[in-house]
């Protein structure tokens, strides 16, 4: 793909319009509700990330922008009614895509770039794919890795100015799916528009500009993955395995970060918060900055709370999803959706609350919510 | 790339496809030639009357022609349509310039090429199995076109079985259902003679009763065929049509 430019646009739109609408696209299947209303806006050149749980809707999204379904509502492709797009322009890798078990990958390429006006290399495909060297086997002989490079390697061939890429590295080993993510990467910069469902939510950070995130049918959230991250994803958190998680032990480390004289959140807003909670291991303190460490170690000592090992992480894409989906309370004290205990439904948290549905998320001993300190207070 | 060279690609991923199933080349031949020695060459015929095959063994050679003209697509296109469908193949497809007419009439082209091979097997076994004596006329050379046309034709119905049944068992089973009885009420094995009037018009209405009248009349009992062409020949077009609107393009 180095040799790649952009083309213009042949059929009215130019490069400041969406190339991909939907607006309030809803589709059935019987009772159940596939798409309930979701919009959705994808600009010129963007890597866009679609994400959800099973079942939110986004393969049927993506057959909606396709023209492989048929729904209720607005999708305009390239500026056009899906149907009417010029296939030239397009790439699709479906989800569940199994193509003739025997004809090698090289075979396979051919195959797809035959049906074109115009094709790219078929090696050339090969090599961004990372096929070259596997190219003469059959496909059903492949390993579950190579196939779906394969048919990523089908999906490009046309040099496609949109590509819709429905989990491009289901069962693709690391190196695999690093190719993978190197191709995104060169077609972004070569102006091709990506759309990509992906339930590997560090893939979706690492390539996407924009992200949506569907639940039930709809989109919850969308924007750039450090705003979603910021607005959805909590707190910076410190884990703390201890020498002898004990009972006790997170009210004693709650009570030294309190009494302590460092602000253990690493700034110096007074009223800034951190929270102490326990893990099967020993306990969690969430709001903690690097900076903040040291104060937690002070704390621990002061307390008497012999530690193994810390591990601080910031919040990812995978705590927005897990946020905004409810698949899986993850604890933050910040007033975002939780699951109840019962796995039905979510509900506004409180610091209490978080600490409750935390423990049992954890399986530990639920506690009150008398672990949280005012670091500012400290 | 033009519409032929788009029938051609598909065609060309279809037929190598095809090949290298090995299981699925051998019985395509296996099953008429099973049958012609059975029928052709255990069971024979008793000319002098009586029995299940009482006519001149020429007579049956549509019959044995039939086998594959009209099991073999039926059977081809449909699975392959479960297997598109299955495997996410037309949700592809649907992306690419090939259109559905396209995609049926490059399957069509194989499955001709196939069944074609087929009847010149079974042309030559007979041949050598049986006492059948073939009319050697010029009208021979219409033999292959009744062939690709009533290929063409059972292709479309194939088509619309696989967009029908729900899964590649479904089009199995369905294929045989239509099949059986078509093949022999169709003027092939049973002669009319045989069948109670009321029944006739039945017989009539069968694509393949004008393949085995055709045919018939090109190897064993010199007649016209050009109404029998005919006929067969708008319901190719119109198997076709229906098949390839029944392509599958959405879930």
């Amino acid at each position: 793909m180095n040799e790649t430019v952009p083309s213009e646009p042949t059929d009215g739109t130019n490069a400041t319009d969406p190339v991909l609408v939907a607006e309030a696209v809803r589709k059935s299947y019987g009772d159940v509700v596939a798409l309930d209303g979701a919009d959705l806006r994808v600009d010129t050149g963007e890597v866009f990330g679609l994400i959800g749980p099973n079942g939110a809707g986004k393969t049927t999204l993506v057959r909606a922008l396709t023209g492989t379904t048929e729904v209720e509502g607005g999708v305009h492709v390239l500026g056009v009614p899906p149907r009417e797009v010029d296939p030239q322009r397009v790439g699709l890798l479906p989800q569940s895509f199994d193509p003739p078990a025997r004809l090698t990958a090289r075979e396979l390429v051919d195959y797809y770039g035959g049906l074109y006006d115009s094709a790219r290399d078929t090696e050339g495909v090969l090599r961004d794919v990372g096929m070259a060297a596997d190219a003469d086997a059959w496909y059903e002989t492949l390993s579950g890795g190579q196939k779906r490079r394969t048919c990523v390697a089908t999906a490009i061939v046309n040099d496609p100015d949109l590509l819709f890429l429905d989990e491009p590295t289901t069962g693709i080993d690391p190196a695999g799916r690093r190719s993978i993510h190197r191709l995104v990467e060169r077609l972004a910069a070569d102006g091709t528009t990506v759309l990509l469902t992906s339930h590997a939510m560090d893939e979706v950070e690492r390539l996407a500009d924009r992200v949506a995130l569907l639940r039930d049918g709809d989109v919850v959230a969308s924007g750039a993955p450090d705003d979603l991250i910021a607005a959805h994803g909590g707190r910076p958190r410190l884990s703390v395995t201890l020498a002898d998680p004990a009972a006790g032990s997170v009210d004693a480390v709650a009570g030294a970060l309190e009494a302590g004289t460092t602000d253990p959140d690493g700034s110096t807003n007074v009223g800034t918060r951190v929270d102490v909670e326990p893990t099967e291991n020993g306990l969690r303190v969430l709001g903690v900055r690097p900076e903040g460490i040291g104060a937690v170690v002070d704390a621990l000592a002061d307390a008497g709370v012999a530690f193994e090992s810390l591990s601080w992480s910031e919040p990812t894409l995978e705590d927005v999803y897990l946020e905004l989906t409810g698949e899986e309370y993850s604890p933050r004290g910040d007033g975002g959706l939780v699951t109840d205990s019962s796995g039905n439904g979510t509900q506004p948290a409180d610091a209490s609350t978080v600490a409750e549905v935390g423990d049992v998320a954890d399986g530990g001993d639920v506690v009150d919510g008398g672990d949280v300190v005012d670091g500012g207070d400290a | 790339m033009s519409r032929l060279g788009r029938i051609g690609t598909e065609a060309t991923a279809a037929t190598r496809s095809f090949l290298r199933r090995r299981t699925a080349v051998f019985f395509t031949f296996f099953f008429p030639v099973i049958l012609v020695v059975i029928f052709g060459a255990l069971i024979r015929t008793q000319p002098t009357g009586g029995g299940l095959f009482a006519e001149p063994a020429g007579y049956y050679i549509p019959g044995y022609l039939a086998v594959v003209v009209l099991f073999t697509p039926l059977s081809r296109v449909g699975s392959e349509i479960a297997r598109h469908r299955d495997g996410g193949r037309f949700e592809k497809l649907a992306t690419t310039p090939l259109s559905r007419v396209e995609w049926l009439v490059a399957h069509t082209l194989v499955n001709v090429a196939i069944i074609g091979a087929a009847s010149l097997l079974i042309l030559g076994l007979v041949i050598a199995v049986t006492d059948a004596e073939l009319v050697v006329s010029a009208s021979l050379l219409a033999l292959p076109v009744f062939v690709a046309v009533a290929v063409a034709l059972f292709c479309g119905f194939g088509a619309i079985l696989g967009a029908l049944a729900d899964s590649q068992d479904g089009v199995i089973a369905a294929s045989n259902t239509v099949a059986l009885p078509l093949l022999f009420l169709s003027e092939t094995f049973v002669p009319p003679a045989l069948l109670p009037d009321w029944f006739l018009p039945a017989v009539a209405a069968s694509p393949l009763t004008y393949f085995a009248r055709g045919t018939r009349a090109i190897l064993y009992e010199p007649a016209t065929w050009a109404t029998e062409l005919a006929i067969l020949s708008v319901l190719a077009v119109g198997f076709l049509a229906l098949g390839a609107y029944a392509v599958p393009r959405t879930d």
